[in-house]
């Protein structure tokens, strides 16, 4: 009975994955030939997808914008939730709620003022915003802080008092408590805050295909160059696009796998991706 | 001697702590670069998503913007009769986000808990179908989406390939066009979102005393029924918030849709934010964009209150 629910399961799950595997082996000629079995086995798909599109540059892109803000998050996060967590003081329920409502505002209603503030900046300093790497990830810290800042929140509840209040007996000032007793400590919900952040901004399409450029653009946005040439008129490599679209997802499964015991937790306390 | 020293130690912390948190100082600075940062990115650009939306700010006004014309509720009328000049009115998106995000969420609920029911007791290999059952969901959405969108192709995709196989369907389906669409975004994000719930609904079950099954078991009970009187019962809270969140999420999917259908997308399949999208990034009617985006989030507003209550904020310890 169970064996049998979880055939039906992993079939569900694998049928798809198998058939994007089978096709990023599909030369790009033979796939919705008819056949679903590729004449030979075309590994030279996951050569040609570097050439086709500027995968390397995206995927660094990705790493450069999605590092930068989980970074800033994790860090601006530590600092407000060790806080929030361990004063009271007049507005802090307010600063809290606000994180969880800000998670609740539809992305796309944010993206548009901002950008239309970054245009009239723009126009008025006759600067160019719009493609760079900062703008970028100034504009993830939308989604990415209010996030980082909630899930540290509950690992900073976790971590004992006690020790700082010796560190403070022994003259240290409140930062060099939170950097000498507390960082050590919230070290593994410091990683796993880094991590889940990256991993949005890894998956981030809105705010990227608005704000990035050519040169600037994300692996995310980067795909869609394959799909955008079909619909201009022109041939899918669809072989290609599924051996790329394999190698910007199969890293984030890995890490994701690595952490997946945190991932029930995160969830439990309401940080969820979006 | 030692026991003496402990008491002791434990009085002092007790008021110690009680110093710490009450009487001292907060270190404000600290705080201060999340606040800032927020009312920059997010609390300003609220406000001013409101302001637009009351005016004609489009790409012919933006140069001027400070003169762009002040047009009331005019927006919200547009909004809800015509729309954007691609595609669906705020009324049809709206519409089909609640029907997307409702269908979505009411198909995940049995798969997540059955998914979370078949893994709960240990069996060889229990790891490994763990890991296999996460893979949907931790997949990033664009990559998902690229997958469905080749699945659904007309004429050769693996659906329709199976669909006409079995002599269901026709080759010729068109699930990415028409009054498909919308099915196709349903069943492409019920792949990829099932495994939320399922991890919900196995944290709550961690949760559940075997000793009410034995109980149960002892009562004459059958599996069925323990299921429905002791496991769903149980399970409400966590369900709950669950289903919640879900809906929440799905109401603000953007990218499954985006990448499936591309822009403008049929009109039975344009949720709104990709609406707001099309709106304000393409046809660059930032009034317009931004009156469809309040709409959407005073929508959002009424299941997020739901949320927030039950995470009964200021409960928790600091």
């Amino acid at each position: 009975m169970r064996f049998v629910g979880i055939v039906i399961f992993a079939l569900f799950i694998s049928v798809p994955m198998a058939y994007v595997v089978l096709v990023s082996l599909t030369p790009d000629t033979e796939v919705g030939g008819g056949s679903i079995w590729p004449s030979h086995i075309a590994w030279n798909n996951y050569v040609s997808m570097w050439v086709t599109v500027p995968l390397a540059q995206d995927i660094f892109n990705s790493i450069i914008i999605s590092g930068c803000t989980a970074l800033l998050a994790a860090i601006v996060a530590l600092l407000s939730s060790y806080v929030v967590s361990r004063f009271r003081f007049r507005g802090r329920k307010t600063f809290m709620l606000s994180l969880i409502t800000m998670q609740t505002i539809p992305q796309v209603m944010l993206l548009l003022p901002l950008f239309v503030v970054l245009v009239i900046i723009q126009n008025t300093l006759g600067v160019r915003l719009i493609g760079q790497y900062g703008t970028v990830i100034v504009t993830y810290l939308t989604f990415a802080l209010p996030f980082a800042s909630w899930l540290l929140l509950s690992y900073m509840a976790s971590i004992p008092i006690e020790l700082e209040e010796a560190g403070q007996i022994d003259g240290c000032t409140r930062f060099q408590v939170l950097m000498k007793i507390v960082l050590p400590l919230i070290l593994p919900g410091m990683v796993v805050t880094f991590v889940f952040s990256f991993l949005l901004g890894w998956s981030d399409v809105l705010f990227a295909s608005v704000l990035t450029n050519s040169a600037s653009q994300t692996v995310a946005v980067g795909l869609q160059t394959y799909i955008s040439t079909g619909e201009s008129g022109g041939t899918v490599f669809w072989g290609q696009l599924m051996a790329a679209s394999l190698t910007s997802g199969v890293p984030v499964v890995i890490i994701f796998m690595f952490f997946q015991r945190y991932i029930i937790g995160g969830l439990a306390n309401g940080a969820v991706k979006g | 001697m030692e026991n003496d020293l402990i008491v002791e130690g434990q009085v002092r912390r007790f008021s110690l702590g009680q110093v710490l948190r009450k009487r001292q100082r907060p270190p404000y600075w600290m705080i201060v670069p999340a606040v800032f940062l927020l009312l920059v990115i997010v609390v300003v650009p609220f406000f001013i998503s409101i302001y637009t939306s009351f005016t004609q700010l489009d790409q012919y006004t933006i140069g001027n913007w400070m003169k762009a014309p002040f047009v009331g509720f005019r927006n919200y009328i547009y909004a809800f009769t015509q729309g954007s000049a691609l595609g669906a009115s705020a009324l049809q998106s709206l519409w089909v986000s609640v029907s997307f995000s409702v269908l979505t969420t009411v198909f995940i609920t049995p798969i997540g808990i059955i998914a979370a029911l078949l893994v709960n007791t240990s069996f060889r290999g229990r790891a490994f179908v763990r890991a296999l059952f996460l893979i949907p969901y931790v997949l990033p959405v664009f990559v998902n989406a690229i997958t469905w969108r080749m699945l659904f192709m007309n004429g050769w995709g693996l659906v329709d390939l199976i669909l006409s196989a079995l002599h269901l369907g026709s080759i010729n389906t068109f699930w990415l066009i028409g009054p498909n669409s919308f099915w196709a975004m349903v069943i492409a994000d019920v792949w990829s979102s099932w495994p939320f719930i399922y991890l919900m609904v196995l944290a709550g079950l961690q949760g559940i005393s075997g000793d009410l099954y034995e109980s149960a078991y002892m009562d004459g009970a059958t599996v069925v029924r323990s299921f429905f009187s002791i496991t769903l019962p149980m399970l409400r809270p966590i369900l709950g918030l669950a289903l919640l969140l879900s809906t929440l999420s799905h109401f603000n999917n953007f990218t499954l849709p985006f990448i499936m259908f591309g822009t403008p997308p049929s009109p039975q399949a344009d949720v709104l934010p990709l609406n707001v999208y099309v709106t304000s990034f393409q046809t660059f009617n930032f009034g317009l964009g931004a009156a469809m985006s309040l709409i959407t989030l005073i929508l959002m507003m009424i299941p997020a209150f739901f949320y927030i209550r039950m995470l009964r904020l200021g409960n928790e310890t600091a």
